[in-house]
């Protein structure tokens, strides 16, 4: 798979290296700014309320 | 085995460890977005939120504006104050036991991103100082942790807030209670757990417990001890 994408860069060494180096603070400014903050929800660290979801109970 | 079958099986014995490696680069990545990320975005945010608050009481009047008069001639109660704006910062909440320089602002309603910015409060609950059970959540972790030392607290500490009018100097009652979920008669103006007996001026925290968990909340209780105006500095609570 790395090995793959390394093979399509184009450019010698250091612009390949270069490439991936973008491409791979891309990804993790990706995950950052919108999977993180949808995946976190899920987790159970949001909840410290006592009426989650029952607020049209009272 | 033949030469094309080997780079075959070198192929996927290959892919799959990039697949390992990447899931657990990612699973890092994650952990350090919950420990440190959300810490950082939530200070500076909270920071954001003390910053307004402090900015806005130190330059227009503070007090309420005039209501207009109520239709039909009758003149509203004037312990009925007004509603805090959703998801906006009202008030200021020092807790020395958390920290001498623990300062957080307290944020009307209780939704994942008003939590994300400050402590909540319950919109159904009364109004600072008021009469029934001011109610605020927070986070225990994550978020900039506000609720991390929250099983420190002890009878007698204060919960100092102030609404840039006003200092409410509250004083917890008992220790940190465990209790289920959905048990929402803790933030009742009365709690029935909490060993108040009729109306009063009171003040609940609820934060979550385990520590990473959400199957149980921790709550504490407080009843108004004092008050005292803005204008003549802070109380004795903040400076002990």
């Amino acid at each position: 798979m790395y090995g793959w994408i390394w093979r399509h860069l184009p450019g010698n060494t250091w612009v390949k290296a270069l490439i991936s180096l973008v491409l791979a603070l891309t990804v993790v400014f990706i995950l950052f700014q919108y999977v993180f903050p949808w995946a976190e929800p899920l987790l159970p660290f949001n909840d410290v309320t006592v009426d989650q979801g029952m607020a049209a109970v009272r | 085995m033949t030469q094309r079958g080997g780079t075959t099986v070198r192929r996927i014995v290959r892919t799959l460890s990039e697949i390992c490696v990447t899931a657990g680069a990612l699973i890092v990545l994650f952990v350090v977005y919950l420990l440190f990320w959300t810490g950082v975005r939530a200070d500076s945010a909270m920071d954001g939120e003390i910053g307004r608050l402090q900015d806005r009481w130190s330059t227009g009047p503070v007090t309420a504006p005039a209501r207009p008069p109520a239709p039909g001639g009758r003149t509203a109660p004037a312990a009925r104050p007004r509603a805090y704006p959703p998801g906006a910062s009202f008030a200021v909440m020092y807790i020395p036991r958390l920290g001498a320089d623990w300062a957080k602002p307290v944020l009307e309603g209780t939704a994942p991103d008003v939590l994300k910015r400050g402590l909540g409060h319950y919109d159904r609950t009364a109004h600072l100082g008021q009469l029934g059970n001011f109610s605020v959540a927070g986070h225990r972790r994550t978020y900039g942790d506000p609720f991390k030392d929250f099983p420190r607290l002890r009878p007698g500490d204060a919960v100092v807030l102030t609404d840039g009018t006003t200092w409410f100097t509250y004083r917890i009652d008992n220790r940190p209670y465990t209790t289920l979920p959905g048990d929402i008669g803790v933030i009742d103006p009365v709690p029935p757990k909490s060993g108040f007996h009729g109306p009063g001026r009171y003040l609940t925290l609820t934060t979550c417990e385990p520590e990473w968990g959400h199957s149980h909340r921790l709550i504490a209780w407080a009843h108004l001890d004092s008050t005292q105006p803005a204008a003549r500095g802070r109380p004795s609570a903040l400076s002990s």
